[in-house]
């Protein structure tokens, strides 16, 4: 599994880092990151405002593939304090030799997710005693959804991760099936219509849905009009 | 006492989860005839598996009496991938400070009548305060909830009446469900305990911070 800095990525629309930056000054925080997995590559991808030095080390050790506040915010739908991870050996092997590079083990990660079952996970660092972290916790913890929101849709806005994400590839067979769904008929109209089996009907929507993301027929439609991918009369 | 059980503290809470699943089959399934998948006894669907946050209710004896499912509105959640019907062909609300709560339940079996401790309008309260509490320290604002209408009149009788509704109620089994929306808020939560006389801390010892508690 890869660690990719987005920002050394050609073809960004938007400063991402610039955004993270500006989102520490707000809220008074040391740093932030950004990260997501790929849900091909298995790759994790993202942003961070830390020191460089810090990065090199992150990467050079490869602590991506055991730092958990990498891994496991996104199995909760609430933000995680990190002393969730206070007994978490791995975690103390992490952030144990961030202290030497300026961050601090004090830190939240608020966990996104996206309607393609995409996840992010937006994280900020400060150190300061555990009595401000709370105060400073409790109230920016809504400032931290909203960005972590904006920050997650935009990165998949983007394309950098995955271009076909953005834009589900459906073949001429699926965008016809769709597109006579779309207009009302049945599944052995649309197979009469283009002269198909039924069954072959099916797996057709059943693949359309899946490239859409969509656990119905109803929402694959309304998903492939709204992506102008048909265009019902 | 409320449990907060997700994905990550799940292995710790096998047997609640479990004794949870149970629960809703026997009111989901049996009591309200909805249209859901039964597995070995237990109801459990497809949003099961997308790491929720269950809020699970325990009697003094240990017994789970009372749930509720969570899951953020950015991504799939039941009102923009199944309920959509409820919503009358519009989109579902996506906001990241916006919950659903789904498969609310309490064990009318089990519990009585009236108000003070085991009886359903206590379970259901102290359920709707796990909830919001839990909601207010991860900073959301607002929830949506897909119940019908026997919980609706419970919450309207109990400190915490829905705001507002989404769409239309539409059937499903033996009743009709329909999506009511309630703000996450220091004003509901405090309404909500003066009703059910509840003033304790609701939620079980925890070996960590809730959030931004």
């Amino acid at each position: 599994m890869d660690l990719i800095d987005l920002s050394t990525r050609r073809g960004s629309t938007e400063d991402f880092e610039d955004f993270l930056r500006r989102l520490c000054a707000r809220l008074g925080v040391d740093y932030a990151s950004y990260a997501t997995i790929n849900p091909v590559s298995g790759a994790v991808q993202g942003y961070a405002t830390y020191g460089e030095a810090w990065k090199r080390h992150y990467m050079d050790q490869r602590l991506h593939l055991i730092d958990p506040t990498l891994h496991k915010p996104a199995l909760s739908i609430a933000p995680v304090d990190w002393s969730r991870f206070d007994r978490d050996a791995q975690f103390r092997k992490v952030f144990d030799a961030a202290r030497d590079f300026g961050v601090a083990s004090q830190g939240i990660t608020v966990p996104i997710r996206g309607p393609w079952g995409d996840r992010g996970l937006l994280s900020v660092t400060a150190a300061m005693s555990d009595h401000d972290w709370r105060l400073l916790t409790r109230q920016m913890v809504g400032d931290l959804q909203m960005a972590a929101v904006h920050m997650h849709d935009a990165v998949m806005r983007s394309g950098l991760l995955l271009p076909q994400m953005a834009l589900p590839q459906l073949s001429a067979r699926e965008r016809e099936v769709l597109q006579w769904v779309a207009a009302g008929k049945n599944q052995q109209d649309v197979g009469d219509i283009l002269g198909i089996s039924i069954r072959t009907v099916e797996v057709h929507l059943r693949s359309a849905r899946e490239k859409l993301g969509a656990l119905t027929t109803v929402q694959a439609v309304g998903r492939a009009v709204a992506m102008g991918l048909i265009h019902p009369r | 006492m409320i449990h907060i059980v997700d994905s990550l503290n799940k292995s710790e809470h096998a047997a609640l989860l479990e004794a949870m699943f149970r629960l809703r089959k026997r009111v989901f399934h049996d009591r309200l005839g909805w249209d859901v998948v039964i597995r070995d006894g237990r109801e459990i669907d497809a949003f099961d598996d997308l790491d929720p946050a269950h809020v699970i209710s325990v009697d003094d004896q240990g017994q789970v009496v009372g749930c509720m499912r969570l899951l953020q509105t950015t991504g799939p959640h039941m009102l923009a991938d199944v309920f959509s019907s409820i919503l009358d062909g519009e989109p579902p609300l996506r906001s990241a400070t916006l919950w659903e709560a789904t498969r609310f339940c309490v064990d009318t079996a089990r519990l009585g009548s009236g108000r003070g401790p085991n009886t359903i309008s206590h379970v259901t309260s102290e359920v709707m305060i796990g909830a919001f509490e839990y909601g207010m320290a991860a900073g959301i604002t607002d929830a949506v909830a897909v119940i019908d209408p026997v919980m609706d009149r419970v919450l309207k009788r109990s400190g915490n009446a829905p705001h507002g509704y989404l769409g239309s109620p539409k059937p499903m089994g033996k009743v009709t469900a329909l999506a009511a929306l309630m703000d996450v808020s220091d004003e509901r939560i405090r309404s909500i305990r003066d009703f059910a006389g509840i003033h304790y801390d609701v939620f079980a010892p925890q070996p960590h911070r809730i959030a931004a508690e």
